[in-house]
């Protein structure tokens, strides 16, 4: 067995050939540690039973993972005469049919998603064949396409656990070769031509620390490969290792004659027991074959490999710490100098590199120094091998040319987060690196370009996280992580993490003060300047760059006492309670309802909720999105049974009880005066806490009604009137007064408000139209959606004619394009974006298309098209394709220069609105520039003290509850100005509510709301949706999880 | 049955495995794994790594600065099934956090995570269960991962981590 020369390397070859290409169907099932979590071992015992009952002639061979760990369990056919075939996602189940089309000797399609027609494995090629047009090659997928693999070249398609496979793609001729050079040196100067650099994180350029150790003058120097992968989120050596440990010997074995080494030894860590297993196979094999041992290839250079388990210690992967560790000592560093290369391990000069720094060696030498620095950038040269993992739809290992753009990872590969949630960042580097925000995507994945942004390449962890990680929690994670990994040996890292630790801890507990974000940056400068190695100088890292780019995460935790994302416990009661904006106790109402407690069901929802009857028909119900029901079948109806108290409320004998209820809180009169200017949402759930609270409040509205957008821009058949006025008149039986017809500016100044009042809450909305800039737009059949809803809501002539197109995708768009129809229009909707990227709600723009209205996508408007009267005849589109992402994970509509001209006689213009900032500006209130109020995000306050601004003037055009949410917010933080005390907390009393969790989910399926059909809809204004049934309302609310019932662990006696 | 087994091993196991290590005071990490893997409770008795000290030539401090310094070492017995909740980041990512504390409430330990919080493992008074983290699996596209005695499950959810505990050694484990 033992290969003296190139001809014994020769024959080996081509015995393994016949082994890859045996001339018969050969199939590979992906056995990585992962394929085999996702049960690759069942599926390769069911293609061998299968093989079996239909006495099919072909060969099972495990092979290692190809990458693509998604789509795992991964299995390769090939059937001489054709491509190879990657088939994903097989079950035990499908191996009978995949035997059977290889009985047919025809490749088995229905699972495959790519094909390789022929393979580089740089150091030798295999040609499979050519054909099956129908499927993709494998670079044409989304998730390979831009990959090159040169780490990865044999994973997946050889058997690592067969030396002769290895041998057969050209394995081991590399370090032939390098054996046969006159002088060492010229395979280092090889290494520094291909300007290599080191592939644990640090980068430092192979061929130079190499260099170092050959000139290095010992009787005994070792070579060590860190194979400790230690960083949490990272699994890209162990999988090198899994699916082909002889390129690491054989780089280590190049690496060895290069620099004079006799012994080599691989630190592996011990959770990684596959790769120990194949790894010792390895060694064993080439032991076998002569490749490890004495006078290899007859020459006098002897070497041998020694592998040893690390025990759970992620500073080991710090060198020196490495070497303490294998003299066996806790691995506690070492100052450097002297570094190992003068001395290492015993004393004696070493060369630690990381298992993928190794791995590179082979292509090197075969394939030159300067072929390998052809690849990726001038500084940053080769490919790395990522692993993709976190909120990431196509998880797996990724291996790129260096300089890549970090979104083509992203969203190319990717392909974007789970469940289309906004990719919030990365953290690249693990516990040593940074979180990049999504606003950085564009940056080139190299050395210099990461750092500086704040973050490392490292070891090539690339962790992605969504909207519901929260940032804060993330920097506490990875300080927790470093300050229990902190060797303890130097000072700063020790005590830094743990005063760092402690702080994090404060703020995920809401109990941190301003001055605490102050101290924690100072306490990571100080770690990252004085530890003495490299796991203290990197890791403040996560939380200086969480700092830098998720500063208002921190402000949120700190000033408001919200987690925003919902991860940091102590700061929400569930999910569907933290996504609303006003914060509902909704599993409560739900429970109180379940219970037939309405009456404290009505009182809670109001103490939350002042427009409950609104709110209930008209929400964004973001609870909905984030409810853990979903994960069992589909999320509560919230917002139904919300709808459906206020609704027994009203139309029921309760609104006395309820008025009383709500008068009885009620605190004592103040004696202060607010002044309150816009009678919308915002304005109006301001002015019912503040009078709650004892204050004196007055609202002043331009117009002759209260209600604001709910009155005047949003359609009877989902809001009716009359509903409304019930609602305030609620507000108003408290004590809030209304004047109406006064208009800022006009009516009523500012100064007058300032000097007769203690505050002025000033919330007067969204009412200027944006424009689209387009020809022709000036024409009076021309609408904008506020004028043209405006205009319906008061019952006046619109003299709208036949055809309509609405240009929009918003709810404004849609209650347009619905009134039209209900008009008599034919009507069409023209959105330059995809239907699911609609802002509007999903079931509006559901139920606008079963009454007749027309949808139309990716076409944005050009001009106004007009006969020759001047009377408008059409719009001109232009219809788009999708581009590019741009950074926010979402594909830019371009120009396909093809246009189209819609006929119709009106258009409505449904494109936003803004504020009217003249007013303020007028008023000295700082204005942004996109004209909403300058107001502080948590106090509400302006530039002018005591004067507040809330609403869509200071977030610019939003939702019912969005807007609502900032005046609770205003009036909490109003009301602790006035009276320097926070009395908000006792506004909001609680309710006794059973802290059971059912064992079981309860409630069958959701319930929705009883409809009219579309038919009678789509001529009525009559209100659409009639809400729940009682029974359904009470069997709705059994179908929560209660997650606002925090199971207390109890202590054992 | 358990305080029986929580003994030191035996000295005819420790030469046998120091036998195998003859060269360098190097490899008192690798005698110490082996050593607690042979335990049937997984764990390093006093006596025990004091024979080791001894029979290695290398000083008793070292030797426990070494296992008390390295996370995969016990001086505790452990349960005769151990659960592994990965704390790795695409873990935590997805959800891990909440796995453990649920599960650990579950199995009756209650610790105030903002004092201490430092114990990575947690082993119930008759030793049928222990509850652990690990830094990382490296497996981490299947995340959340759970490793019950060794065999990695991906994708776990609360209610499958409580069915898959509730199922150890036939419904008699937990």
């Amino acid at each position: 067995m033992r290969i003296h020369d190139l001809d014994g390397l020769h024959d080996i070859r081509r015995t393994g050939m016949m082994k890859l290409l045996p001339g018969k169907p050969r199939i590979g099932v992906g056995m990585g540690t992962c394929g085999m979590g996702n049960g690759a071992r069942e599926v390769l015992q069911a293609l061998g039973q299968a093989l079996k009952d239909q006495n099919v002639d072909a060969q099972v061979t495990p092979v290692g993972c190809f990458g693509f760990c998604a789509a795992e369990p991964l299995v390769n056919i090939h059937i001489p005469g054709f491509p190879l075939v990657v088939l994903g996602r097989v079950t035990p189940d499908d191996a009978a049919a995949i035997v059977s089309s290889i009985a047919r000797n025809r490749p088995p399609l229905e699972k495959a998603i790519c094909k390789i027609e022929e393979w580089d494995h740089l150091t030798g090629h295999v040609m499979y064949g050519r054909g099956l047009a129908e499927v993709p090659e494998w670079n044409e997928i989304p998730f390979f396409k831009g990959q090159k693999k040169i780490v990865l070249r044999n994973c997946g398609l050889i058997n690592p656990e067969d030396i002769e496979e290895y041998v057969a793609v050209g394995g081991y001729h590399a370090f032939y070769q390098a054996t046969q050079k006159p002088n060492a040196n010229e395979i280092i100067e090889e290494v520094k031509k291909s300007k290599l650099r080191g592939r644990g994180g640090a980068g430092y350029p192979t061929g130079v620390k190499w260099d170092l150790l050959r000139k290095a003058q010992s009787d005994q120097k070792y070579i060590i490969c860190n194979a400790d992968e230690g960083d949490p989120g990272a699994y890209m050596n162990r999988n090198e290792i899994e699916s082909d440990p002889h390129m690491l010997i054989e780089g280590m074995l190049i690496g060895a004659f290069a620099m004079g080494a006799t012994e080599g030894i691989v630190y592996l860590r011990a959770e990684y027991p596959l790769a120990v297993q194949r790894l010792k196979h390895a060694v064993a094999e080439a032991r076998e074959f002569g490749l490890i041992g004495e006078h290899i290839f007859g020459t006098t250079f002897s070497f041998d490999i020694k592998l040893i388990e690390g025990a759970g210690a992620f500073v080991c992967g710090e060198e020196t710490a490495m070497i303490e560790s294998l003299e066996g000592r806790a691995g506690r560093p070492r100052p450097r100098p002297p570094f190992p290369a003068q001395k290492g391990l015993w004393g004696r000069p070493t060369n630690i590199n990381n298992v993928e720094t190794w791995c590179n060696i082979p292509v090197i030498i075969a394939r030159g120094g300067s072929w390998f620095a052809e690849i990726g950038t001038t500084n940053s040269s080769g490919t790395k091998v990522f692993s993709l993992v976190g909120k990431i739809n196509n998880t797996g290992l990724v291996e790129l040319p260096l300089g890549t753009p970090l979104k083509n990872v992203i969203y190319d590969i990717g392909q974007g987060s789970p469940g289309g949630k906004h990719v919030k960042a990365v953290q690249s580097g693990g516990p040593s690196g940074g979180c990049i925000p999504a606003a950085n995507f564009d940056v080139a994945i190299d050395y210099e370009s990461l750092a500086q942004i704040g973050a490392i390449m490292g070891s090539g962890g690339m962790v992605v996280m969504d909207e519901e990680n929260c940032m804060v929690d993330v920097a506490r994670y990875f300080i927790e992580f470093t300050h229990s990994e902190s060797c303890g040996k130097c000072v700063p890292c020790r005590a830094g993490l743990d005063q760092a630790l402690r702080i994090l801890k404060k703020i995920t507990a809401g109990g941190a003060e301003e001055s605490d974000i102050a101290d924690l940056e100072e306490l990571g400068q100080m770690i990252k300047e004085m530890s003495l190695c490299g796991l203290g100088q990197t890791a403040p890292n996560p939380v200086l760059t969480t700092l830098r780019y998720f500063r208002r995460e921190y402000e949120e935790h700190l000033r408001a006492h919200r987690c925003r994302a919902g991860v940091c416990e102590k700061l929400y009661l569930s999910p569907c309670e933290n996504s609303c904006p006003l914060h509902m106790r909704i599993p409560q109402f739900l429970e109180l309802t379940r219970r037939g407690q309405l009456a404290e069901a009505a009182e809670l929802i109001w103490l939350d909720n002042p427009l409950p009857g609104s709110t209930g028909r008209i929400c964004q119900h973001p609870c909905e999105s984030q409810c853990r029901r979903n994960t069992v079948d589909a999320s509560v109806n919230m917002r139904e049974v919300h709808r459906f108290i206020s609704d027994q409320v009203f139309d029921g004998p309760l609104l006395a009880e309820i008025k009383a209820r709500l008068k009885a809180h009620r605190m004592a009169p103040t004696g202060k005066k607010i002044a309150i200017v816009g009678a919308g949402p915002s304005g109006l759930a301001a002015a019912f806490y503040l009078t709650l609270l004892g204050h004196d409040v007055t609202i002043f509205e331009a117009r002759e009604e209260a209600g604001g957008m709910l009155l005047y821009s949003l359609p009877q058949y989902r809001l009716p009137k009359k509903m409304l006025r019930q609602e305030l008149d609620v507000i108003e039986s408290l004590g809030v007064k209304f004047r109406f017809n006064q208009k800022l500016g006009a009516g009523v100044s500012l100064d007058v408000l300032e000097a007769e009042n203690d505050a002025v809450f000033l919330a007067t909305g969204t009412w200027k139209a944006m424009t689209a800039g387009i020809t022709g737009e000036e024409s009076p059949s021309v609408w904008h959606a506020i004028h043209f809803l405006e205009q319906v809501a008061r019952e006046e002539p619109t003299n709208i004619g036949k055809k309509v197109v609405v240009i929009g995708g918003g709810n404004a768009a849609v209650d347009s394009a619905r009134t039209a129809l209900r008009l008599g229009c034919e009507v069409t909707i023209a959105y330059r974006r995809e239907r699911h990227d609609m802002p509007a709600i999903p079931e509006e723009v559901i139920d606008a298309e079963a009454e007749g209205v027309k949808l139309m996508f990716l076409v944005s408007p050009q001009r106004v098209v007009t006969d020759k009267d001047s009377r408008v005849s059409g719009i001109e589109l232009m219809r788009t394709k999708l581009g590019d992402f741009d950074l926010d994970g979402r594909r830019r509509p371009v120009s396909t220069g093809e246009m189209t001209i819609v006929p119709c006689d009106n258009i409505i213009l449904a494109i936003g609105e803004r504020p009217d900032a003249e007013p303020l500006r007028r008023c000295g209130i700082h204005v942004r520039e996109n004209d909403t109020a300058a107001a502080d995000w948590v106090t509400y306050e302006t530039n002018r003290p005591r004067v507040f601004a809330g609403g869509d003037l200071v977030t610019g055009a939003s939702n019912v509850s969005s807007t609502m949410a900032t005046g609770k917010d205003a009036a909490r933080a109003i009301d602790g100005i006035l009276t320097g005390q926070n009395r908000f907390a006792e506004l909001l009393q609680t309710f006794e509510v059973p802290q059971v969790v059912p064992e079981e989910p309860e409630g069958g399926a959701r319930n929705v709301s009883r409809e009219l059909t579309p038919e009678q809809r789509r001529t009525s204004f009559e209100e659409a949706m009639l809400g729940l049934t009682q029974a359904k309302a009470e069997a709705e609310c059994s179908r929560c999880l209660r997650c606002d019932v925090h199971e207390l662990a109890t202590v054992k006696e | 049955m358990i305080a029986a087994e929580a003994k030191p091993l035996s000295q005819e196991i420790v030469d046998e495995i120091i036998a195998r290590h003859p060269d360098k005071t190097g490899d008192v990490l690798s005698v110490l794994e082996e050593i607690q893997d042979r335990h049937p409770l997984k764990y390093l008795p006093e006596a025990t790594y004091d024979d080791v000290a001894q029979k290695m030539g290398v000083s008793r401090s070292q030797v426990l600065s070494v296992i008390t310094f390295y996370s995969f070492f016990n001086l505790k017995p452990q349960g005769r099934h151990t659960v592994t909740v990965c704390r790795g980041t695409a873990c935590h990512t997805r959800g891990s956090k909440p796995l453990l504390d649920g599960l650990k409430a579950k199995a009756g330990f209650h610790e105030d995570d903002e004092e201490g919080g430092s114990a990575t493992s947690f082993t119930t008074p008759d030793f049928g269960l222990t509850i652990r983290t690990v830094a990382c699996f490296g497996q981490c596209a299947l995340a959340p991962v759970a490793a019950i005695d060794h065999e990695i499950y991906g994708h776990v959810s609360d209610i499958k981590l409580r069915k898959l505990v509730a199922a150890i050694d036939g419904g008699k484990g937990s």
